[in-house]
This record gives C-alpha cells, sequence and structure tokens, in this order.
C-alpha cells in the first residue's frame, strides 16, 4: 500500500501539473496535524490519536481539498472540538466545469434521508465521535461507508497511467491549454478509468454492517406506514447469507461481473442511496416495482412482459438456502405452510388414499373375475357388444336347465351325454368364456 | 409382485404401444405446458396456436382461411401428415402417439376395472358425428367456436395451477375449465380403456376415422382385418378393444373402421390367427369349390404367422422386426420434434 502510495505522489511530482493545489495547506492546520503522536484526552478520559498521516491525507479522495473547506468554525488554533464538525452537505471546493455551481453532496444526502438509512449523521462529523456513533448509532453516516480513501486505488493505477500518457494528445485535441488540463485532467481522468465503486465493493460495503448476525439481531425496523419500531425478522438478520446462496451472489463471489450487488436491487436509480423497506411503495423491492428492478436494463428484461409475472417472484433471500440451526417439524414450517404445492397436494393425497383402499378391496373381490366389471355399462356392454342374453333371460334359461337336470332320468339319455360332450368341445374353444355353463355342468355332475 | 405379473402379462406389442405414448407425450405436452411461460405469451393463442386452420366464423371468406392457414402451417402439416399416415396405414396418430387419448389411457389401465364406466357399447359412430357435425356448424353459427373451448390450454393452466398460481386455480373453477377437467377424468381416467373422448368428442380423431374407413376400402392399405373362416367367437377381442371397434355379430367379430385405432391389442390376443394388421389378402376367387364349400389358399399373413405353437411365432417374429421398428419410431419421433421446434424458432 505504502508502496502506491509513494507511486502515485511521485507520479504527481514529477508531471508537476497538479502539485500545487494537491499539497495545499494554506491554513497551515498540518503544521499540528502531521505531528506523529499528536493526541488529547476526552471527556471520558480516552486518549484520541488526531494525528495525521500527510502523505497518505494528501494521496486521498479529499486530498486536494484545503482542511477549512469542510471544517468551517475553526478560525484560529487551538481549536475546540466542537468547532471541528464537518458537514457533508455544505458546497465544496470543486465547480462544476459546465454549470459553473459549486459542487455539493446535497443531493445525495437528500436521497439518503428518505431511505430507511436516512436517521444517520451527515454533519457534526468529528475525529473525535467515531467511537460515540459506533456506540450509539444504528443508522450509518456518509463516513461510515465512504472513509476517505486513495485517490486512485492501486488496482486501477496501471490504468490510470496508461490514460495519463496519452491525455495530451486525446483529451488536448478539444481541451487545450495546461490551465483545463490542470484543474480537471486528472479528476476526469480518474473518473473515466474506471468505476470506484465495483460490485464486489460496494457489497463489502453492505457487508460490514448486514453481515455481522449479532449486530443485526439488534436493529430496529421501522414501519414504513405506522411509523412503528419492530424487531428484525429473521430473514432479515440472516439477509447476507441468503444473498450469498442466490447466484446473485455467487457470481460475484467467483469475480464475475455478470452477478447483482446489494444496491444493484435496492437502489438501482439515481443516486444509489435510495434503499427502502419492501413495503415501502416507492422502495425498488416493493412487489409492484419488482418488475421494473429485476427488468432494467442489462439484466432480465423479459420480467416486464406481462406474461412473466411469476419471474419477479423468485425468493432473492431465500430462508431454505440457508441453515440457521432450527429443526422442528417440518408441518410446522412456515416457508412449507406458504407454498401452494403444499396445498394443492392435500386434495391429491387424499384421492390416492380412496383410490388406494378402494383398488385393495376390489381386487379382493374380483381378482378371479375375468369378465368386464366396470361399474357402469358393463351389463350392456356384454348385451351389445358381445351377443350374450340379458340378465334376467339367463336367469331363466338356468333355471329351466336346472330343472331338467335335475330330473333322474337324465344322466342315461344319450341327448344329455351329446350336450355335455358338445359343451367340453366348447370350454375348450372358448378358455375365457361361458363360464356359467361349466358350473351349471359340474353341478349336473 | 402382481403390478410386476401384469406388466408381464401385456402382450409384447403393446408394450411397445405404451412406451410410444409415453415418448410423445414428453415431446408434445411437454413443450405446450411450458411455452405461454417461455415465450412470454399469456396463453397459446395467436402466433403459438396450432389449430386454427379449421376455424369458421360466420362471415368467413377464402381469404380469412388462407390467413389461418398459413398462420398456423405447422398444424396444417400435423394434420395432413395424421390424414396421410391414417389413409395408408391406419390411425397410427390416435392408437401410438395422440398424447391426449394416450395418457389418459394408461391412467385408466392402471386402476382397478371397477372404478371404470363403461362407454364402449354405447352408439359412438352416432354419437361422434353427430357431435362433429354440431361442432363444425351449429357452434360457429351459434358464436361457440373451437377457442372457447380450447383444450390445449388446459395442460399450461394445470401446470399452473399445480404450482399455485392464482390464474391457473381461476381456470379450473371457471366454466370451460371444468369441462376440460370433467372431460379428462370422466372419459379419460374413468373410462374403460380410457379412449371414450376419442370415441365420442375428438374432432381430429372423427376425421380420422372417416380416412380410415375410406382408404380401408381399397386393397393395399394396411388395416387391422378380419378372416371370418378363422374367427372361433371367443370374443376376447372385443372384450379388450380399447375403442369399442370390435362388435360379435352372429359370434363372429365385426371390426368397424370408423372406429378403430390399429392398436394391434385383438391380434395380440388372439389365439386363432383371426385378425392381422394388413392388406386384404388376395383371394376374391375361390381356388377350390367341394362338396359345395368354398376353399381359399391361405392368406400371406396366416403362412407367415400361423403355426400351431404361436409363442414360438411370436418369439420368432416380432423379436426381428422389433429393432427396426424402434427406430423408425425414433426417426419419425426426432423428425415431429425438429419440425415442431423449428416452427417456433
Amino acid at each position: 500500500m505504502l508502496k502506491a502510495i509513494l507511486v502515485i505522489s511521485s507520479l504527481f511530482l514529477l508531471t508537476s501539473l497538479q502539485a500545487a493545489p494537491r499539497y495545499s495547506d494554506p491554513d497551515g492546520c498540518m503544521s499540528c496535524h502531521a505531528l506523529e503522536g499528536l493526541s488529547f484526552i476526552d471527556k471520558k478520559g480516552v486518549t484520541r490519536s488526531i494525528s495525521i498521516d500527510r502523505s497518505h491525507y494528501y494521496s486521498s479522495l479529499h486530498g486536494s481539498v484545503p482542511c477549512k473547506d469542510c471544517h468551517r468554525k475553526i478560525v484560529d488554533y487551538p481549536h475546540k472540538v466542537e468547532n471541528g464538525y464537518a458537514d457533508c452537505t455544505e458546497s465544496c471546493h470543486v465547480e462544476e466545469p459546465s454549470e459553473g455551481k459549486p459542487y455539493t453532496h446535497k443531493p445525495i444526502h437528500k436521497e439518503m434521508e428518505k431511505s430507511v438509512h436516512g436517521d444517520g449523521w451527515f454533519k457534526d462529523l468529528a475525529g473525535g465521535n467515531r467511537l460515540e456513533e459506533i456506540e450509539t448509532e444504528q443508522d450509518p453516516s456518509c463516513r461510515r461507508c465512504h472513509s476517505n480513501t486513495l485517490y486512485i486505488l492501486e488496482s486501477q493505477l496501471e490504468n490510470f497511467k496508461d490514460a495519463f500518457d496519452h491525455a495530451e494528445t486525446e483529451c488536448g485535441t478539444c481541451h487545450q491549454g495546461k490551465a483545463w488540463m490542470g484543474q480537471f485532467g486528472g479528476h476526469i481522468l480518474r473518473r473515466f478509468v474506471g468505476s470506484r465503486w465495483v460490485k464486489n465493493e460496494s457489497n463489502k460495503l453492505c457487508m460490514d454492517c448486514h453481515g455481522d448476525v449479532e449486530k443485526m439481531r439488534d436493529v430496529e425496523i421501522e414501519d414504513p406506514e405506522t411509523k412503528e419500531k419492530h424487531p428484525p425478522s429473521e430473514r432479515f438478520i440472516h439477509a447476507v447469507e441468503s444473498y450469498k446462496k442466490t447466484l446473485h451472489g455467487r457470481l460475484l463471489i467467483a469475480d464475475s461481473e455478470y452477478g447483482a450487488s446489494c444496491i444493484d436491487c435496492h437502489a438501482p436509480s439515481d443516486w444509489r442511496h435510495n434503499i427502502g423497506h419492501y413495503e415501502d411503495e416507492k422502495s425498488a423491492s416493493h412487489s409492484d416495482e419488482l418488475k421494473n428492478t429485476c427488468g432494467q436494463s442489462d439484466c432480465h428484461g423479459y420480467a416486464k412482459k406481462p406474461g412473466n409475472t411469476g419471474f419477479v417472484e423468485t425468493d432473492m433471500h431465500d430462508m431454505s438456502m440457508i441453515d440457521i440451526g432450527k429443526v422442528g417439524s417440518p408441518l410446522e414450517n412456515e416457508l412449507l405452510k406458504s407454498s401452494a404445492w403444499f396445498w394443492s397436494a392435500w386434495p391429491f393425497l387424499l384421492a390416492t388414499l380412496i383410490f388406494m383402499v378402494g383398488s385393495l378391496i376390489w381386487w379382493l373381490f374380483y381378482r378371479h373375475n375375468k369378465k368386464i366389471i366396470a361399474i357402469l355399462g358393463g351389463d350392456r356392454f356384454e348385451r351389445v357388444m358381445i351377443g350374450r342374453k340379458s340378465k334376467k333371460a339367463r336367469v331363466t334359461a338356468r333355471k329351466s336347465t336346472v330343472k331338467q337336470e335335475s330330473s333322474p332320468t337324465v344322466e342315461t339319455t344319450p341327448v344329455t351325454k351329446s350336450t355335455e360332450n358338445t359343451s367340453k368341445n366348447v370350454i375348450k374353444l372358448k378358455p375365457h368364456g361361458s363360464g356359467t355353463e361349466s358350473k351349471n355342468d359340474k353341478k349336473g355332475e | 409382485m402382481r403390478v410386476l405379473e401384469n406388466l408381464k402379462a401385456i402382450p409384447g406389442m403393446q408394450k411397445y404401444r405404451y412406451v410410444m405414448i409415453l415418448l410423445a407425450s414428453a415431446c408434445l405436452i411437454g413443450p405446450i405446458a411450458f411455452l405461454p411461460q417461455l415465450v412470454g405469451a399469456d396463453d397459446l393463442c395467436g402466433t403459438l396456436c396450432m389449430r386454427r386452420f379449421y376455424l369458421y366464423f360466420p362471415g368467413m371468406t377464402w381469404d380469412d382461411f388462407f390467413v389461418h392457414v398459413n398462420a398456423a402451417s405447422i398444424g396444417v402439416m400435423a394434420f395432413s401428415l395424421i390424414m396421410l399416415t391414417t389413409f395408408f396405414y391406419g390411425r397410427i396418430w390416435c392408437g401410438y402417439l395422440c398424447p391426449v387419448g394416450g395418457l389418459a389411457e394408461l391412467g385408466s389401465r392402471m386402476m382397478n376395472d371397477r372404478w371404470k364406466i363403461e362407454f364402449r357399447s354405447l352408439p359412438q359412430v352416432q354419437i361422434r358425428y353427430g357431435y362433429f357435425g354440431f361442432f363444425l356448424v351449429a357452434m360457429p353459427a351459434l358464436g361457440i367456436s373451437a377457442c372457447t373451448l380450447c383444450n390445449f390450454i388446459t395442460i399450461p393452466r394445470l401446470v399452473e395451477a399445480l404450482s399455485g398460481e392464482y390464474r391457473g386455480m381461476v381456470y379450473f373453477v371457471s366454466s370451460v375449465g371444468l369441462v376440460n377437467l370433467g372431460l379428462l377424468l370422466l372419459l379419460g381416467f374413468f373410462a374403460s380403456k380410457g379412449r371414450a373422448y376419442c370415441q365420442f368428442m375428438c374432432p381430429i380423431g372423427a376425421a380420422d376415422g372417416l380416412v380410415n374407413k375410406l382408404g380401408s376400402k381399397l386393397k393395399f392399405t394396411r388395416r387391422i382385418r378380419i378372416e371370418e373362416e378363422r374367427c372361433t367367437g371367443c370374443n376376447i377381442c372385443a372384450r379388450d378393444c380399447m375403442c369399442g371397434a370390435i362388435t360379435m355379430v352372429d359370434k363372429i367379430a365385426v371390426i368397424d373402421q370408423l372406429s378403430c385405432m390399429s392398436c394391434h391389442e385383438c391380434v395380440d390376443v388372439c389365439d386363432w390367427n383371426a385378425l392381422a394388421w394388413t392388406t386384404v389378402p388376395d383371394h376374391s376367387q375361390p381356388k377350390r369349390i367341394k362338396k359345395g364349400v368354398e376353399i381359399y389358399p391361405q392368406p400371406d399373413w396366416q403362412v407367415l404367422n400361423f403355426t400351431p405353437n404361436k409363442a414360438d411365432v411370436q418369439a420368432s417374429t416380432f423379436k426381428s422386426h422389433s429393432r427396426a421398428r424402434m427406430v423408425n419410431a425414433f426417426i419419425l419421433l426426432s423428425v415431429l420434434s425438429v419440425v415442431i421446434a423449428g416452427s417456433f424458432l
């Protein structure tokens, strides 16, 4: 890291284009604060360091900004702690070249104020109250996420150098004159070379707090309608774990930019700070807004089509994917009860039970029966299609044959013998048919 | 174990037919179930509709008809293919491929016979063509078209309802949904042999039956045909015929070619080789007349198939052909699926 800082600072020294504005310390703050080991004892008796590493500060994002631009109340020194407070929404040092207005973080702060994190600090920021903030505040201040980081990241340095070498020829075609290059060249190049916030880095900011399960347990959630505060759900507490199980999270962990970061879905528009409660109608994660959130450019554009309403109902913080150590009866599982598959299974289960019992009973009764045993229409089938006599006719025919056979003279007559023979032949030819005749034969014998 | 025994008892040709039905269902039902979601259309109407070429609405001109034919070209192609195979080989589509009748039949066959209602003895030809005429003529005049009763959409809606989606649930308590569900259960699963819908309602089947009857009059077309001299009147074929196409008239089986699906089950169960899926045997003139009895030479298929021990014949002839038949089936199915997939891409 230190090496990188040295390289950056040497780069600027050599080019000497930005050296004068960036190293300005017109108020002489550094004459004291750059001293190593400078510290004071606060009201609680804790020793607090107020020493600033000069090279570290100058190579940071606000390195070219004079101290007094933010710490405005300090007039002379030694100053009081309270006078050191900074306000992130003040207008500041740089003028927007297109509009000529001084640059300010105010729109971002306005957006932030409407979000769920809106109660965090944006002013009265000073080195001295960091501990106080961490102990008392649940909402993050600006500096909680945006610490004053390096102006150019180590990973982007090579790219930047490369772009800087060509800046004279490429930018200079239109922006002639050293004044422009000196004032804006480096700044615009830095933004041009690459966004600072790659998805994994912005996720790191969110997960710094939201990844801590114990800390999240203590958070109080404000209801967007009633403004009542209530303890967080398990879903909120384990949000990061469940996110990491989705494809969105897995892709980013595998260093693929195809994944979606936290703010890609929770704050997709404007200044990327308007994170809302999922029941808030303005929130990007509200169920009515999901089709636009999922369907934003480069993502799932087809989610906006009316036939794909099911797509946005995919659970992106699926609690069933993570093991949160609760093992109970599966029927008491809330996830199971909310599943429509579970409820539509019951009628099928009932029908299956009836079928199984009925099939068993009817198998017991009809397993040796080779006739048509349909519950309705079987008799008609035999009559119409097979050409059998109707049931009444069969019964009367059987009665008459039984009467004939029961008389003692029948056995000796040749007529019955011949009928017996023919009926035996018929049985041989028709192994599946005419069961009643064979029964009659047995009775006769 | 009883299940295994039952499975073993299925004749070889029928096992092959069941596999064909399952394969065809996987190829045809599967895409239909998920197409609306994949394509992003709300239902199977519009560009996805394969059957609107035979829609009639009052005031329709020939131009409208050709527009429909053009839009539903895949449906027209499938319909022509079905009719063409039917003309030469019998109702192969209905018996071997159609997933609507096929799945209902398989479902029905898996249940105990006691559950079922016997529809086969009803006057099916009269009912079928009466309804077919009503479907073609009266319903468009009344303002009800095939779209109102669309049963294609049943499949994706069923999938939706099972996955708990609101729209699918609502569909199945709407009148059209209830009618379709009722048809599936009453004329499908709870009908004896599961082919009652094909017998009474199916418009494709009705058109197919007409072509089948027409083709059967020609000698070179293959149909299930009966050798009346060999029929002993044992009526196994009539009991097992899933379409109720075989009636015993004076103890001899008579095949109704308007209803027969060439499913081959009667051939499999006949112990006397009285039936075969074959062309008309060439014996219009008796070879000899002996004591007033006309004697014909044995038809070709009987020379091939008939020996006293039928099990040996089945083992030898069926096995030698089965592999080639399977290959043919796979080629046919893959061509069909390529055509269907190609039409959507």
